[in-house]
């Protein structure tokens, strides 16, 4: 299931806007058959209110972030680290910065 | 003769599977009786039952459809579950001094029934009514469990042993689940004490005038049922539901129940009743239902090797679902979004003798069988009841 829902290949960039991206193109594969336009999915995009993620769907985002970034993003860490109202505000924004700030953190080292 | 005390909350889904270990009890000549709300409990334990009526913060669940996910869950504990253990308290605390019980049965989410029980250093056993706590859901949310942990601190703090540890949804006398290993897995791994007795399965009380001449032996019976308390958000589902059987008339019999009488102008040919006795429908042969995933819903349908659809709303649901769909027991599909084309698919995968779902469903369902239910339930109590008791101070 993940690899079908893999961002073309390209190498990772740290880069804020290709991030958001990737993950547009994982969530539109994830929520196919809502029929969302890209266009519908920004950063203030919220996982629970907006997108209806439900933890089984979120199972599945952290493969495909695997499959994208490797070890360097770890998204079990990112939910780990979320209090209970800021996981129910969660928004698509709060997880590119720390994908960002996950590879630069990998690109430092 | 032992005295068992059962609490529970006004949730008709947390009181049906108990109402099959009481009926046990009684049988083997213990005295038992309820706390809860005196109404609901007259209308779904008998009358002759010894109710002791508890204040309710109000007689159902009310919460706005759209309220999903990591909010329902917080609004559950804060609006829900805690001010009732508050509300509740009183009147389990009269209960334990009338009826003077020897173990008190508290469902986990009528938590004055723990809390009372261990400041009075009786024994308790807790019911877990679902599949979905056992399973340790927040392991990956650390501090939403502490949050949790916290909030149940305070909540003994005012009425339980302030020198008691652990959890009180997980009583260290033992925790009585109605769901299988098909479903949670090595669960009891993670609670000691917890014991998998299976769906308790009871006759209960059921409209009788079920138009069962409808039933079409030459097509497959589909049965749509959103249970008991969401009547409120199913509008839209219902309404989907209701074309994609509409869709498959030539092979299929459809019944939707509909208890909002939200379908005000349903497809021909598909049954709509408010209420239809759900256990002797599954009796008399369905080949499969749809549902949202409620735990006595999924139960019955396994018991009876009925494949399922399943469309979770919120709480317990969508975890219930991934144990069921794990299990090859069933296909999910999501309520808010799922339409004609998409449900008629599931429905059909799961029809499908080769898909396995109905093998997999007859698995779950021997295996259920086999795990006692309401008696192995009972022989747990009993046990409980004879057991050494901790030593423990009164308050």
């Amino acid at each position: 299931m993940t690899t079908e829902i893999t961002a073309e290949i390209s190498p990772p960039a740290a880069d804020a806007d290709a991030v958001l991206a990737d993950l547009t193109g994982m969530l539109l594969t994830l929520l196919e058959e809502y029929g969302l336009d890209a266009a519908e999915i920004g950063r203030e995009t919220t996982f629970h209110g907006d997108l209806e993620l439900e933890s089984i769907d979120l199972v599945t985002l952290s493969g495909a972030l695997r499959e994208r970034y490797g070890d360097r993003v770890n998204f079990a860490d990112f939910i780990a680290d979320l209090e209970l109202d800021e996981i129910i505000e969660l928004t698509i924004g709060q997880l590119v910065d720390h994908v960002v700030a996950s590879l630069r953190a990998t690109e430092r080292s | 003769m032992t005295r068992f005390l059962f609490v529970v909350p006004p949730l008709v889904g947390h009181i049906n599977p108990l109402v099959g270990v009481v009926g046990e009890l009684a049988r083997r000549g213990h005295r038992v009786a309820w706390a809860g709300h005196e109404g609901q409990l007259a209308a779904l334990v008998g009358q002759d039952a010894t109710v002791f009526d508890c204040a309710v913060p109000s007689a159902e669940l009310k919460r706005p459809p759209e309220l999903t996910g990591p909010a329902a869950f917080r609004f559950l504990w804060e609006e829900v579950f805690l001010p009732l253990a508050e509300v509740m308290a009183p009147g389990v605390e009269a209960a334990i001094g009338a009826f003077e019980p020897d173990v008190v049965v508290t469902d986990q989410h009528a938590l004055a029934g723990a809390l009372v029980a261990e400041r009075h250093g009786i024994p308790y056993v807790t019911s877990a009514s679902t599949s979905a706590e056992v399973v340790d859901p927040l392991a990956g949310m650390p501090k939403v469990a502490a949050w949790l942990s916290g909030l149940l601190d305070e909540l003994r703090a005012r009425h339980g042993d302030p020198d008691a540890t652990g959890d009180p949804r997980f009583s260290p006398h033992g925790i009585l689940a109605f769901t299988g290993p098909e479903l949670v897995g090595d669960a009891a791994e993670r609670h000691p004490g917890l014991c998998l007795v299976g769906p308790s399965i009871a006759p209960r009380p059921s409209a009788s005038d079920f138009p069962y001449d409808r039933l079409d032996p030459g097509r497959r019976t589909v049965l749509v049922t959103l249970g008991t308390a969401n009547a409120d958000a199913g509008a839209r589902f219902l309404a989907v539901a209701a074309d994609a059987l509409a869709g498959l008339g030539d092979r299929v019999f459809g019944i939707v129940v509909d208890p909002g009488g939200v379908l005000t102008d349903p497809p021909p040919g598909v049954l709509v009743r408010s209420h239809v006795p759900q256990l002797e429908l599954l009796a008399r042969g369905v080949d499969a239902v749809v549902c949202h995933g409620g735990h006595n819903t999924v139960c019955e349908s396994l018991w009876h090797g009925v494949p399922l659809v399943l469309a979770p709303i919120r709480d317990d649901q969508p975890l219930v679902a991934g144990q069921v769909v794990a299990a090859g027991a069933g296909v999910r599909v999501r309520f808010g979004r799922v339409d004609a084309a998409r449900l008629t698919a599931a429905i059909e995968a799961v029809l499908d003798p080769d898909g396995g779902h109905r093998a997999a469903a007859d698995a779950v369902g021997r295996s259920f069988r086999a795990l006692g239910g309401a008696r192995a339930a009972a022989d747990l109590l009993t046990a409980v009841a004879t057991a050494p008791r901790p030593v423990s101070t009164p308050a």
